[in-house]
């Protein structure tokens, strides 16, 4: 399980963050002792930090450089500014990626997600199964068996795969497609499942991806 | 300065000086001077006189002239001082004291008003960065009780939102000078991140989208240009026409000198009295009227932005068919420094 953890001053942010990172399976820490918030943080051993920019005594982008000095691991800024140029300096003090309050909850767990695939180098090399992913080449392959994936088929089933075994909502799937310029609409996301659907049972998986009514899917 | 008027200036001056010589005259032919006296007396009468009279006039004429002349020229008439050169007469240097006094408080006066403005500004910010933090509180607890809470909570605190980006970019467009920064970026991230944005209005209303921008790298500030867009597809939204299946298209036209982004809606347009108003501050119009949500401010501010980024917006519409915006990036060397 991932540790991520949260700098953040305000109590109820960084309550319902945490709600919302522990939904998602995450392990979470919150920062308190913001005098020595530096110490705490490499202590932690968390995978991620999603860092404030406006916190008490420190700001965040000082912290961000302290923490670089000392540490390659990924830090989220998280900042009520927005302006390009609170951006580019977070971005030129090392932060993986930068986004603005208030932002979508969903969003912010799609790109949490996206830096631990990227620094898991999951994006060219994923296994379902038996099944072998080549995302880059749109194919689902055993053995010799190849099937082709549309690209919308593609980000469906490996976002499917990722939360392998959690219920994964419509909307998380939605969001996902949006974020990959795949504009498409409701009807078009349930025709691409049962299309998805109909490719696995060509493997022999017919009932793995799940429908939870009214929520969404579960891939067993 | 004109002579004519000058000697019409100085009448009661000539005047007195024509009856004092009648005086004199007078005088020296009842004590029987010789004519010889007389004449000489009246050559010397009339060239000292003229004298008086010219010498004043044209040291005045070459500082009244500069004076006319550096106000007429200059934009901002207000700097006059840092061309005149000092008079070197007494009324001259009296009113050149009284202008450098009134440009002093005048100038003190402006500096106030900016400061305040300044202050308000700064207010204006850090109380919207204020603000964003509950809204962000509510977003997430909307998010973490859905199952309990109503959709329509979660769109209230959206409306929210934009209302104060609305307020932001009003204060970043009027009173900043440069806030902002031009940076290569590649247009569909922008459009990209506008559209999930709204990804919830637009699937609860069936809005089709089509999307092509052929990988576009455009030059402008992308948090501006997202609220430039964000105001576009907001309008599209509101003014959906019911009656059929609604889409907006989303594309690039390129060419030599531009980039032109289009974004076309079958919404219900805009009536043709209508659309050389719609850029202007608190225009709503027949749709605005009929919308109780419109406050004619986003496409204000939206031009407004452009104007300062360098581009160009402008808008096309059927009335009940369809509306297109368009927005124009140059390609000037300017931006993109070859």
């Amino acid at each position: 399980m991932k540790k991520i953890m949260i700098v953040e001053d305000d109590e109820t942010i960084s309550k319902e963050l945490q709600n919302l990172l522990k939904n998602s399976s995450y392990e979470v820490e919150v920062l308190r002792d913001f005098n020595h918030a530096l110490e705490k943080i490499l202590e932690s051993k968390s995978d991620l930090i999603l860092l404030d920019i406006n916190i008490p005594l420190l700001n965040g982008e000082a912290l961000l450089k302290e923490i670089r000095k000392k540490s390659n691991i990924p830090v989220i800024m998280v900042t009520s500014r927005v302006s390009e140029i609170d951006e580019a300096i977070s971005i030129s003090y090392g932060a993986d990626d930068y986004i603005t309050k208030p932002y979508n909850p969903t969003i912010l767990l799609l790109r949490i997600q996206n830096i631990f695939k990227r620094i898991d180098h999951k994006i060219d090399t994923l296994t379902y199964l038996d099944l072998e992913i080549l995302p880059s080449r749109g194919i689902l392959k055993r053995g010799n068996d190849e099937l082709i994936l549309t690209k919308n088929e593609m980000i469906i089933f490996q976002y499917l795969v990722n939360n392998k075994g959690n219920l994964v909502t419509r909307d998380e799937l939605m969001t996902d497609l949006w974020n990959n310029n795949e504009y498409i609409n409701d009807n078009a996301l349930t025709v691409n499942i049962s299309r998805l659907r109909s490719k696995l049972s060509f493997f022999g998986y017919s009932d793995k991806i799940e429908t939870r009514k009214g929520c969404g899917y579960i891939l067993l | 300065m004109k002579l004519g008027k000058y000697i019409i200036d100085k009448l009661l001056l000539i005047f007195i000086f024509i009856v004092s010589y009648f005086i004199i005259f007078l005088l020296l032919v009842s004590f029987k001077n010789s004519y010889l006296l007389i004449i000489s007396i009246t050559f010397i009468y009339i060239i000292m006189g003229s004298l008086l009279l010219f010498i004043p006039y044209f040291e005045k004429k070459k500082f009244y002239n500069e004076l006319v002349n550096y106000v007429n020229l200059l934009d901002k008439k207000y700097l006059i001082l840092e061309m005149l050169p000092k008079p070197s007469f007494y009324e001259g240097e009296v009113l050149y004291q009284a202008l450098y006094d009134i440009n002093k408080s005048m100038a003190e006066a402006v500096k106030m008003s900016e400061d305040n403005i300044e202050d308000f500004k700064e207010y204006i910010e850090m109380w919207i960065h204020e603000v964003k933090i509950p809204i962000s509180s509510l977003t997430l607890l909307c998010h973490n009780h859905k199952d309990t809470l109503d959709k329509s909570y979660l769109e209230q605190v959206k409306r929210l939102d934009q209302y104060i980006d609305q307020v932001l970019y009003y204060v970043r467009s009027n009173y900043t000078e440069e806030d902002f920064v031009i940076k290569k970026v590649e247009l569909e991230k922008i459009v990209s991140s506008v559209l999930l944005k709204n990804k919830d209005d637009l699937l609860a209303k069936k809005i089709d989208l089509f999307v092509d921008l052929d990988h576009i790298f455009i030059y402008t500030d992308s948090k501006w240009l997202e609220f430039i867009l964000n105001q576009i597809i907001n309008n599209s939204i509101k003014y959906q026409r019911k009656s059929v299946k609604s889409y907006i298209k989303i594309f690039v036209t390129d060419s030599k000198d531009f980039v032109t982004l289009h974004l076309l809606d079958n919404g219900i347009g805009i009536p043709k009295s209508d659309l050389s108003h719609v850029f202007k501050k608190s225009f709503t119009g027949e749709n605005g009227r009929s919308s109780l949500k419109s406050t004619g401010m986003g496409l204000y501010i939206a031009d407004k932005l452009c104007k300062k980024l360098g581009h160009k917006i402008e808008i096309e519409s059927v009335h009940k068919k369809s509306t297109e915006v368009r927005i124009i990036f140059g390609k000037n060397k300017y931006y993109t420094m070859d």
